[in-house]
C-alpha cells in the first residue's frame, strides 16, 4: 500500500481564513487515513515547519521579510506548493493600495512608533517562489479543497476555471445584479466555483476570488459598462483593485477605455 | 554565574488564530524579561480603507479576521449606519444579532474542543483525539456546523459574509428556513450543557490568581447580549462607547505588530469572562441556573476561567438565538432592506466580539470612509495576557522548558487570542 501523504499547512500574513475553511470540512477526518499532517501549527502543537512534505498549502500574503525567507524554505522541502486563498494568490485585500508607500500606512496606523520585525508591503507567493497550484477564494469553497487535494492525492493534477461567475449566476437563474439592479458586480470579470454565492443574496461580486486568468479576463469590456453607468476611472480601478491589485493586465485595460474620454 | 539570562522561546504558539510567540529570559535570580511577540504581519486596514466607498470598505474589515468576521462586519456596519443616521428595524436588529450568535457558537466551539481541550486531555491537536473522543469531537463539530449555518443562512457564508448591507440585509431566509434553525438550536442545547459540565471539571491554574479589571459592552435592553452602547468596568466605572479614547490609551511596543492598551493606565482584560462577571445579573433561564451554581468556577481573578465562561455562553446564546428568531418570526413577513441615504458622520459602534469588546469608529464624508479607528479585543487583552504569561513564568522558571512552554502556552491560549485581529488596527 502506498504511505501516507504529507501535507503542511503554512500561514503568512493573512486572517486564517483558509486554514479555517480546511478545519471545517467534516471529511478532513477520514482524509486522514490518506495524509499525515506534519506541519499545522493552528491545530497542533506537534507541527515541525521544517519537515519535508508532498504538499505544501499556503495561507497569507508575504508581508513580513522573515516571511520571504519562511516561503523560501517551504520551497525547498515541499514537492508540490499550493498557494491558498486570496492572500497566498493575489496579495490579498491588504494589497488594495499597494502603490502607496509602506511608510505612509505605516505611519498611518503605527505613528512614529518602531517594531523589531521588518514589514513590507503583500505580495503574493508566487512572488518568490515556484507555485504549482493554486486555489482562490476569500476564503475558499471547501470543495475546492477536495477537489485540489483529491486530485493531487491521485497523481493527478486540478483543472483551473476558466470562466466567470455569471455563468454559474445563469445557470441560477438569478436576476442580473449588474443590468437589472445596475449595481457594480465584478462577475463578469471573475473566476467561478463560489455557485455565484453573492449575487444569489442580491449582492454584487467583490471579486474574491480572482480575475480570471488566461487573458480572458475582460477588464475592458467591464469597465466600459462600469463607465455608462456613472462610475469613474478612479472608482471603476478601486473596486476592481480589491482583489486584483497585482494584477498585471488591469490597469492597462481599463486605461483603454478611457482614452480621450473627458471626465 | 550571575545575570547569565537564557532565554525560553516559542517561536510559533500553537493553536491559536495567528502567528505569534513567547518569550522568556530567565535568569539566576529569576525570570528577567517575558515577551509575547506578535509576529503576523501587518495588514493596514485603516490605512488602506481610507478614502475608499463606504460599502467596499465594508467588504474588507471582515477580513481582519475569520474566527469573528461575523463580528467585524456586524460591528462596522452598525458604525458606518450611525454615522449616516441610520436605525435599522427592530427585527432586522434581532436577525442581526441572531448571526452574530452563530459566529459566537462556532467560535466558542472551535476554542473549546479544538484549541483548549487538546491540552488537558494530553494530546497535541485535536486531529489525534478522533478515536479516543468520538463523542466530544462529534460535539465539537455539531456546535460549530450549527454555528456555521447560521452564519451561511443569515449571512452568505461562514467566513466574510457579505449579506449584511445598509438597511438590512441582501436576501433573508423564508420562515421554514428560521424555524429549522429554532429546531437545531433546541437540538444543541443538551450539548451545550455537556460542553458546560465537562469545562466546569479542567483545572484553573492557581498560579495566575490575582486582581483583574474586566471590561465589557453594557448590553442594550437589559439582556445579556452582543450590542451596546456604554462600556462598563469591574471597578464600578461606566462610560459612553464613544469616549472610549479618553479612558483606554494604545500605544505601540517594539516586540509586536499588534499594539498594547490600557485602561487608566494598567492592563485590563476583555472576553467571555469580563462579560459574565460584568453582567451575569442579566443572564436568564438555564444559563443564569448554570451560572448561579459554579459561581465558585466562574472567578474574575483567574484567565482560565474564560474557557468555562465560553461554555456558559453556549448554552445562553443558544437560548437567547431561540428567543429573538420568535421577535422576528412575529413580524414575520420581514422585509430585508430600507432604503437608506449616505449622509455625512461620524458613528461608534462597540459589541461585544467572541473575544471581547470590539470598536470601530467611522466617519463618512461624501459616501466615503475619512476616518477608521478599530480596536480589537485581542489587542485590548495584550498586556494583560503578557502580565498572567509573566506570573505563570515566575512560578515555573525551574521546571523542564517543555513544561515551562506548555503552561505559557496554555495561558495564551485561555485568552482565545485572534492574533489576526490584533494586527493592523487603530490609527493614532
Amino acid at each position: 500500500m502506498r504511505r501516507k501523504a504529507k501535507i503542511g499547512f503554512y500561514a503568512l500574513t493573512s486572517c486564517y481564513g483558509c486554514q479555517l475553511q480546511f478545519a471545517m470540512i467534516d471529511e478532513l477526518v477520514q482524509a486522514l487515513e490518506k495524509i499525515r499532517i506534519e506541519c499545522w501549527f493552528m491545530l497542533d502543537r506537534e507541527s515541525n515547519e521544517n519537515a519535508k512534505v508532498d504538499i505544501a498549502l499556503i495561507e497569507g500574503s508575504v508581508s513580513t521579510e522573515e516571511e520571504v525567507e519562511l516561503v523560501k524554505k517551504i520551497r525547498e522541502n515541499a514537492k508540490i506548493v499550493v498557494a491558498v486563498g486570496s492572500c497566498a494568490v493575489q496579495g490579498g485585500v491588504q494589497s488594495w493600495e499597494k502603490d502607496k508607500p509602506l511608510e505612509e500606512l505605516w505611519k498611518t496606523v503605527y505613528g512614529d512608533g518602531k517594531v523589531k520585525f521588518k514589514p513590507k508591503m503583500a505580495e503574493p507567493v508566487s512572488k518568490y517562489i515556484k507555485v504549482d497550484y493554486n486555489i482562490y477564494g476569500c476564503p475558499p469553497e471547501k470543495k475546492d479543497f477536495i477537489y485540489a487535494l483529491g486530485t493531487l492525492l491521485i497523481d493527478s493534477w486540478p483543472e483551473d476555471i476558466d470562466y466567470p461567475v455569471c455563468l454559474e449566476c445563469r445557470l441560477k437563474g438569478n436576476p442580473c445584479v449588474l443590468i437589472e439592479k445596475g449595481e457594480p458586480c465584478l462577475g463578469p470579470i471573475t473566476r467561478a466555483g463560489c455557485d455565484a454565492r453573492c449575487p444569489s443574496y442580491g449582492i454584487a461580486c467583490i471579486g474574491c476570488r480572482g480575475a480570471i486568468g488566461y487573458d480572458v479576463a475582460w477588464f475592458d469590456s467591464l469597465a466600459r459598462t462600469f463607465r455608462e453607468k456613472g462610475l469613474t476611472k478612479e472608482e471603476i480601478l478601486e473596486r476592481m483593485k480589491i482583489f486584483n491589485a497585482h494584477n498585471p493586465k488591469l490597469e492597462e485595460m481599463v486605461e483603454k477605455v478611457f482614452q480621450g474620454v473627458e471626465e | 554565574m550571575n545575570n547569565v539570562y537564557i532565554p525560553i522561546t516559542v517561536d510559533h504558539i500553537a493553536r491559536v488564530e495567528g502567528k505569534g510567540g513567547v518569550e522568556i529570559l530567565v535568569g539566576d535570580d529569576g525570570v528577567k524579561e517575558v515577551r509575547l511577540n506578535i509576529i503576523e504581519g501587518p495588514r493596514f486596514f485603516e490605512a488602506i480603507t481610507l478614502g475608499k466607498k463606504l460599502d467596499e470598505a465594508l467588504a474588507v474589515y471582515p477580513r481582519i479576521c475569520s474566527f469573528c468576521s461575523a463580528a467585524h462586519k456586524l460591528t462596522a456596519v452598525e458604525a458606518a449606519e450611525k454615522a449616516i443616521g441610520f436605525t435599522p428595524r427592530e427585527e432586522i436588529q434581532a436577525l442581526r444579532e441572531v448571526l452574530y450568535i452563530g459566529d459566537m457558537i462556532e467560535s466558542h466551539a472551535l476554542h473549546l474542543y479544538l484549541l483548549v481541550l487538546p491540552d488537558y486531555l494530553g494530546y497535541s491537536g485535536p486531529l489525534h483525539m478522533v478515536d479516543e473522543y468520538k463523542k466530544e469531537i462529534g460535539i465539537a463539530l455539531d456546535l460549530k456546523n450549527l454555528g456555521s449555518w447560521i452564519m451561511e443562512v443569515l449571512g452568505s457564508r461562514a467566513i466574510h459574509q457579505e449579506n449584511v448591507v445598509f438597511g438590512g440585509f441582501g436576501k433573508l431566509p423564508g420562515k421554514a428556513t428560521l424555524e429549522l434553525m429554532k429546531k437545531r438550536l433546541q437540538e444543541a442545547l443538551p450539548k451545550a450543557e455537556y460542553t458546560f459540565e465537562l469545562f466546569s471539571k479542567l483545572e484553573q491554574y492557581k498560579e495566575v490568581e490575582g486582581p483583574i479589571t474586566h471590561l465589557a459592552v453594557k448590553p442594550r435592553g437589559d439582556v445579556y447580549g452582543i450590542y451596546g452602547d456604554y462600556i462598563s468596568a469591574s471597578d464600578g466605572n461606566e462610560f459612553p462607547s464613544e469616549d472610549y479614547k479618553e479612558h483606554i490609551k494604545e500605544f505601540v511596543v517594539e516586540h509586536s505588530f499588534a499594539k498594547h492598551s490600557h485602561y487608566h493606565g494598567k492592563p485590563f482584560m476583555v472576553g467571555a469572562i469580563s462579560r459574565v462577571v460584568n453582567h451575569a445579573d442579566k443572564l436568564y433561564g438555564k444559563a443564569k441556573e448554570l451560572y448561579e451554581s459554579h459561581r465558585n468556577l466562574l472567578r474574575p481573578t483567574n484567565p482560565f476561567a474564560n474557557n468555562l465562561a465560553q461554555a456558559l455562553e453556549l448554552v445562553y446564546f443558544a437560548e437567547r438565538a431561540i428567543d429573538l428568531i420568535d421577535e422576528a418570526l412575529a413580524k414575520w413577513p420581514i422585509r430585508p432592506r430600507d432604503e437608506v441615504e449616505i449622509k455625512d458622520g461620524f458613528g461608534v459602534s462597540t459589541t461585544e466580539a467572541p473575544r471581547g469588546i470590539l470598536i470601530y469608529a467611522l466617519e463618512v464624508k461624501d459616501g466615503k470612509v475619512a476616518y477608521a479607528d478599530i480596536i480589537t479585543p485581542t489587542a485590548f487583552n495584550l498586556a494583560m495576557l503578557e502580565e498572567h504569561v509573566r506570573m505563570m513564568a515566575e512560578k515555573h522558571y525551574k521546571d523542564e522548558p517543555e513544561r515551562l512552554k506548555y503552561l505559557t502556552e496554555m495561558v495564551v491560549r485561555a485568552y482565545d487570542p485572534c492574533i489576526s485581529c490584533s494586527v493592523h488596527v487603530a490609527r493614532l
